[in-house]
Order: C-alpha cells, then structure tokens, then sequence
C-alpha cells in the first residue's frame, strides 16, 4: 500500500520545516500562500473536516522525498493550481494532497519531460495547431517557462503571483488560460495549458498512484474504476448491466508488486 | 564500410504480421527466410506480464509500444502549397516496433471487407455509371477478387481463432450475422465474445430501427483455442487493455503469440531483432532487387543482407520509404497524376455521439477491444449513394473497449474541465455512458499522398516521409452522414442524455486519434500504370521485389485492416513458394 503513518509523519515535518523557513527567513516567494496554505491545512487528517473524506477513505499520502524537477515558486504555482482545479470536496482531498502536484514534478523529471520519444530535431518553425507541437524546448523547460509567462501575466493582472490569488479570481485565470485569452509575447500559453498542463492534470488523477497522483487511488473509487487484476472473464455475465462490487476496493499495481 | 552477410533465400523487411505469415507459408516449405524487424521481443518484458501491464499511462497514454518518434517520425501539411512540419509526437495514428509489430497492441476487430471491395471502382460504376466517380477521387479495383481471396481468409480466421457469427454461409444470410458479410465457406472458428451492457443496449435500438446488429468479429479468443498449427490462445480476461497493451493472458490473436514461437523452431528461419533496414538495394538495368543494407542497432554498425528475394512488410509508411529511399518505381506527381509510388495515401474518419444513461450500468472496464455490437447497414456501397454527394460509408457500433481511466471517461456537455462540478460528473458518469461511434471509410483524392520530405531527417539521417493530406469534402459529407443515422440510434437508446454528434470535419489533426490504419502508397492493381505492385503482391519494376501490408490498399475501407492484411500475406507466401520454383511475373 503507498499509504502508511510515516509517509504522513513526513509529509508533515517537511510542510512545518517549509513553514519554519518561510517564517524565520521572512522571504516573500517561501511565505506561506493562500491557496497553499489552505492546501496544507485540507490537506492534514487532523484539520480536514469530517465531511471531506470519503468514509472509509485512506489518509492522503504526498510527496516523502521532495521535489525532483519544480522548484519552491513553480512548485507553489502547481499547488496552487491543482488546489483550483482539484477543490477538497465530499469526492476527493485537494489536489495537492491527491498528489497531483507530485505526479507533474515526477513526469516533468522524467523520461516524459525531457523528451523521450520526442522528434527533437530542426529546424523549428511555428504552424498550424493540427501539425502539433514544433517548440525547441522539452516538456520540463516548456513546462517552467509557461509558468514563468502565466505568472507575469497574473502580476500583469492582479498584481500577485498565481498561488497568492483567492480560489475563486485562480480559478477564473485558469479558464482564460484555457480559453486562449492570457496572452504572452513568446509563450503560447493556450497550447501550453491544453496540450501540456491539462493532460498532466488528469492524468495526475487518474494514472497508476505509484506514478504519485491517485493518493489512496482515490480517483479510481470516485468514478468506481476496479483496477487490476481485470480478469473480468466471469464478471462480464455476471455484472452485465449491474453494479460492480470491486469498484468500491479498487487496486493497482502496487497491490500485486 | 558496411559489412556483408551471407546471402539468404528470402529477406523480409518488418516482423509483424504480415511477416509472420508469409513466413509461415515459406518455412513449411522449408524456404529460408531471414526477418529483420528494429524493435525487440516483448514476450517477457514489463509490458507482456502483469501487474505492469495494467499500466495505462506507460502503454496507452505514453504509447510505450509504438514507433519511438525521437527516432523517425513524418512530416504533415495540409496541401501542396505548405510547409510541411514534422509532427514531433504522432497521436493519429500508432505503427508498432518489435517482434509481432503493431498486431501485438491492435484492439483484434477483425472484418473481411465487402465482396465488391476488390473490384470497387468497377461496382461504383455499375451502380452509379462512369461519371460519377469523381475526377479527384482515383479508386481502383484491387485485381484480385473476395472469391480467391476466401480460402486465405478463412486459414487466417483459424489460424487467429477468429470469434464471430457468420452473416453469409456461401450464399445464405444468416440470422445473428452481419447480413452484408461477403459469402463464406465455413462459420467462425469461435463462437462470438459476451456482449457488453452497451451491446445490449444498442442492439435494441438498432432492431427497432429495422438494423441486423451482430457481434464483431473478434480476435479475442472466449475460449482457450488450439490452432492448425497447433498453437495456443488463452482465454480472454475482457480485461479493457487490448489496443495499445500486449495481451498478458495471450488471449488475443497476434503474430508474438501464434507466430513466431513457432517459426523461431523451424530450421529455416531466422529473427534478426533490433536490426533497422535502411534501404532496398536495387539493380536499375537488371529491374531486380540484390538485397537490403541494414543498421545492427546493438552496435551500430551497417550490414548489406544480399537476398534473392526481398519483401517490404513494414507499416504503410516505411513501405512507402523504402521505395522512395531506394528509387524503385515512379513517385507519385501530384500536378499531373503521374507515377504511382505515394499515391492513394488514405486514413479513416472516425466520429460518434456519447450516451448517458441515468439508470443502466455500462461498467466499461468489462471489455475486450472487440467486444461490440454492430450494423453495416451505412458501411461503404451497402446503401444507395445516390444523390448524396459523397462514396463510402462506415460500420456504426457500441464503443466500447475499455474502461482505462485516463482517457475512457465520457462527462455530459456543458461539463467544466475542473473543480468539485467536473469530478462529480466522472463519479456520476463514467460507469453510465459509451460511444455510438461510426469506424468511417477514407477514399483517395488526388491531392492525398506520400514523398519524401525536403527538410526533415531521422536518426539516421534519412529523409521523413511526408504527409500531404487533408480530410475533403468526400469524407466530411460521409462523416456527416454516418454520424446523424448514429445519432438516430443514439436516440433510440433511451439514453438520458444524448450529446451531440461530431462529425469528423477536419482540417486532418495530428493530435486526435483516428485508428492505426493508414493505407496506400505502394497500391496494387492489374495496371502497371497506375499500380506499385500486381495483384500478386510483386513489384512491377523489380519481379524479385515483393510489398505487403496496408500500403497496398487503393483505398480505406470502413473496415479495419487486419482481415485482408492476413489473407493477402498467407496468400503471397503461397504464390513465393510458386516464384522460387519458377522466378518470373506472377
């Protein structure tokens, strides 16, 4: 099982060290944020309502080693994001304690975000949307620098960075990045978010949890995926037309590793 | 300096399953025959065994086992007065690597096409008269027919234990099948697969709306199955991991399962993995082919493979690359139709509308990639063309294949993206709502095809192939056509919500999944004017030279491939076994 008491005890010594440092340094970009502060205390089992577990749902796990590629700003602009985008509700824990944040930082260090089975050769030239992305940067580097232009953008706007916004004004630049309306010099950030940032997104909810999303497969028991071992030969007379018992206890390969 | 082999009998260029079979024929002749396919053997690796194999976003959303883009991708542009640009990760469209190719991560519909499919161009013009093809449009009749095609179709289906219900035993419809099915000698070797909830469901609504569905023919095995050869399919799990996943259970039909362990016993066979062909080598003067010149990709180093015969079995693509690598045959001249080499380039038209069902449990995740219910009634010529402006059609069907998570989740329109609204919509939907999709024909237009790009290379620092094509207006008028009579289904279903239809309309999108079938390129016909090889599979320019696959298809069905792929292939090995007793033109 990916959840267990310690991976809880680190998760908690490792906000309370950022906080102690955010406090103690008294630096603006570590300073606790809004949504990130929410996210923390959502996200603690101790501070999060009753009403926003699921019964019998596991306690959200997060990232036990840190992050690998984001750094603190960027790291704070994902959380911040995946807490919009994934609110704590009767459904899930926010997303951050989903571990959806860690997810994006795990892809974009890995094979995924440096390119891997990406033609990467020139000459580069900018095209119609249909012939797919024709940026000289990987996955990783477009990720960050879309970041960068979307936080320029929300200072241009709002004069903050994106994690400092209320979730309602976050939620709002979310859907006008989505809708092409945020516009950047160099960065095409209607591309960047559709085509990069929102496919992390989901599948941050509904991948693999040893990918790091999925805490507690908790997207899996919301929508009633069984996962593995899908062998369905019986089941598929058996529940044909009917609710399917292992949709409830889902499992993934770390149950069978 | 490449080094040079020992020369072999026969070299095949690609070790999927067009490969596999045409082996099969020659080596129970005890024919010598040398494979040279780029990828690896998957049987035993993370992808071939559970639990990993399970792993969605490594093999479906990542596409772990196709063609590795870093390497070689194609370019794109929509017409001629463009510039193409390479596309950098090729959603559209998913060619394989690896010993079995892409029929190791095929979903298993399998379908012969229509009776008239070989001789399309001579029914159109029966039905419709000779004005009435388009001059745009250059379909051509194949120059072979169903009928000696029959016999190959029917060893693939046992050779793949083919599950189905006959719809046309040699000349009498029957009951349960696809009434439009070309006549067949013998029922499916297996019985058809369980039909899923959305089976159910559509098939209502089709017979009300006087539709013959049937279960599509499948090569996922219901029961465990012992082929001629004596080979071995396991049971299928319906586990929802076929199209993009290797079967871990063995249970679906493909060339790593049926083939090769047993080719890879025969003494006259040979599996070079890990080896990628460069190109054919060619005698202009002579018209024959002496071999193919290879990179070892455990070392690097180049080999010429002399052969007295070779045979391009590779995905439509590098079929198509090879003959323009190696300058064998006319390129295709778009400005004045000329040549024939990159001619026909076809894909498919896939479109659909999503039902929602308030009380009925769809449980995607219990289904096999083939497990669906269809109707041909708006397939191809199966209905009267007549007034509608456009030719073809497609099978409309109950999609559903799989219930993967990340990308099998289907939301009510008017659904946000995100937030607590977006997730209560998964939760409420995902186990209530499937497809009713229409699997739509692509017919060739002149402005469609294949050459080689100017700019672009691969790793090896060979050209891309290019891709100039568009979706016009032939195929946005079938795609409006067949998605409003899935829409009239859709709603018959009794659905509580029934989205609207999306008609394919273009312009092409290399990020959208289509299928993986491509087609044309190499094209075969009675004419060596208009066609790359005969109706037996040779070469016009090099009699030793032989094309196999998709590449040789005039034209797209609204069929999948897979049916005539097989009988085609098992048919060649046949008339091989023929050309090494007595070379000459087929």
């Amino acid at each position: 099982m990916s959840t267990n008491s310690t991976d809880e005890g680190l998760l908690t010594g490792r906000r309370l060290f950022l906080r102690q440092v955010a406090t103690l340094a008294g630096s603006a970009s570590l300073a606790p944020k809004v949504i990130g502060a929410a996210a923390v205390a959502a996200g603690s089992a101790i501070a999060a309502p009753a009403s926003a577990q699921p019964a019998g749902a596991p306690i959200a796990s997060a990232p036990a080693f840190g992050y690998e590629s984001l750094g603190p700003d960027e790291a704070s602009f994902v959380e911040a994001m995946v807490n919009v985008m994934c609110p704590a509700d009767n459904l899930t824990p926010n997303g951050v304690d989903c571990g959806l944040a860690v997810f994006i930082d795990r892809q974009l260090a890995g094979g995924f975000g440096t390119g891997d089975r990406l033609y990467m050769r020139g000459p580069w030239k900018q095209g119609k949307p249909q012939l797919g992305y024709q940026l000289p940067l990987t996955p990783d580097q477009f990720f960050k620098a879309g970041v960068a232009a979307a936080n320029a953008a929300c200072r241009g706007r709002f004069d903050k960075d994106f994690d400092q916004l209320e979730p309602a004004d976050a939620d709002a630049f979310l859907r006008d990045l989505a809708g092409g309306k945020i516009s950047d010099i160099r960065v095409p950030l209607g591309q960047w978010f559709n085509e990069l940032v929102y496919p992390l997104f989901t599948q941050a909810c509904f991948a693999d949890p040893m990918y790091g999303g999925n805490n507690g497969k908790v997207f899996w028991k919301m929508i009633g995926y069984p996962g593995l071992p899908a062998t369905h030969t019986r089941d598929m007379v058996n529940f044909r037309g009917k609710p399917y018992p292992g949709a409830k206890d889902p499992k993934a390969i770390q149950d069978f590793s | 300096m490449a080094t040079t082999m020992k020369k072999r009998t026969v070299v095949i260029c690609g070790g999927g399953l067009t490969a596999g079979l045409i082996a099969r024929q020659l080596t129970a002749k005890n024919v010598d025959v040398l494979v040279l396919e780029r990828g690896y053997d998957h049987t035993r690796a993370a992808e071939a065994k559970l639990p990993n194999q399970r792993d969605e976003l490594r093999w479906a959303t990542h596409a772990g086992l196709a063609q590795d883009w870093a390497v070689q991708t194609y370019t794109l542009r929509h017409g001629r007065n463009e510039t193409a640009l390479p596309v950098r990760r090729m959603e559209a469209f998913l060619p394989g690597e690896g010993m079995g190719g892409a029929a190791n991560h095929w979903n298993g519909q399998t379908w012969r096409w229509a009776e008239y499919d070989p001789t399309l161009r001579t029914r159109l013009e029966g039905r419709y008269g000779r004005k009435a093809i388009p001059a745009d449009m250059p379909i051509q009749d194949w120059g072979v027919t169903y009928g000696e095609m029959e016999s190959y179709h029917d060893l693939f289906e046992r050779l793949f234990g083919i599950a189905g219900k006959a719809g046309n035993l040699r000349g009498q419809i029957q009951a349960g099948g696809n009434p439009f099915e070309g006549p067949r000698q013998n029922e499916y070797p297996q019985p058809p697969l369980e039909t899923t909830e959305a089976g159910v469901i559509f098939t209502r609504a089709a017979e009300n709306l006087g539709y013959k569905p049937f279960p599509m023919a499948a090569a996922n095995s219901p029961n465990a199955y012992t082929n001629p050869d004596g080979m071995k399919l396991g049971q299928c799990q319906y586990c929802g991991h076929c199209e993009r996943f290797i079967c871990e259970a063995s249970a679906k039909g493909s060339p790593e399962v049926l083939l090769f362990p047993m080719l890879l016993k025969r003494p006259s066979f040979e599996l070079r993995l890990r080896c990628h062909v460069l190109e054919v080598e060619y005698d202009r003067q002579a018209k024959r082919v002496r071999g193919v010149r290879y990179v070892d990709l455990m070392t690097g180093e180049e080999y010429e493979q002399p052969a007295d015969i070779v045979v391009l079995a590779s995905f439509t693509m590098s079929n198509t690359k090879y003959l323009l690598m190696s300058g064998i045959g006319q390129p295709y001249d778009p400005t004045n139709g000329s040549g024939v080499v990159g001619k026909n380039f076809c894909h498919q038209m896939m479109s659909g509308v999503n039902v929602f069902f308030k009380d009925r449990w769809i449980n995607p995740f219990l289904a096999s990639g083939a497990s669906q219910t269809c109707v041909d009634e708006f397939n191809e010529d199966n209905f009267d063309h007549t007034g509608l402006g456009f030719f073809g059609g497609g099978y409309i069907y109950s999609n559903v294949t799989n219930g993967r998570p990340i990308a099998s989740r289907l939301v009510p329109p008017g659904t946000p993206a995100w937030g607590s609204s977006w997730k209560q919509a998964n939760a409420d939907w995902y186990a209530h709502s499937f497809a009713i999709t229409a699997h739509g024909s692509w017919y060739p237009h002149r402005e469609n095809y294949l050459d080689l790009d100017p700019t672009y290379t691969d790793a090896y620092g060979q050209p891309l192939v290019r891709m100039t094509m568009d979706i016009r207006d032939n195929e946005r008028r079938m795609s409006e056509y067949c998605t409003q009579r899935a829409e009239e289904i859709a709603k018959g279903t009794g659905a509580t919500i029934v989205a609207s239809g999306t008609p394919r309309r273009g312009p092409y999108d290399s990020r959208v999944y289509q299928t993986t079938h491509v087609t044309g390129g190499t094209i075969m016909g009675a004419d060596p004017g208009t066609s790359v090889v005969s109706p037996h599979s040779q070469h016009w320019d090099a009699q030793n030279l032989f094309v196999v696959g998709a590449s040789v298809y005039p034209f797209n069905a609204g069929y999948n491939p897979t049916g005539p792929l097989g009988a085609l292939a098992l048919r060649l090995g046949d008339d091989m076994v023929r050309y090494i007793d007595r070379p000459q033109i087929l």
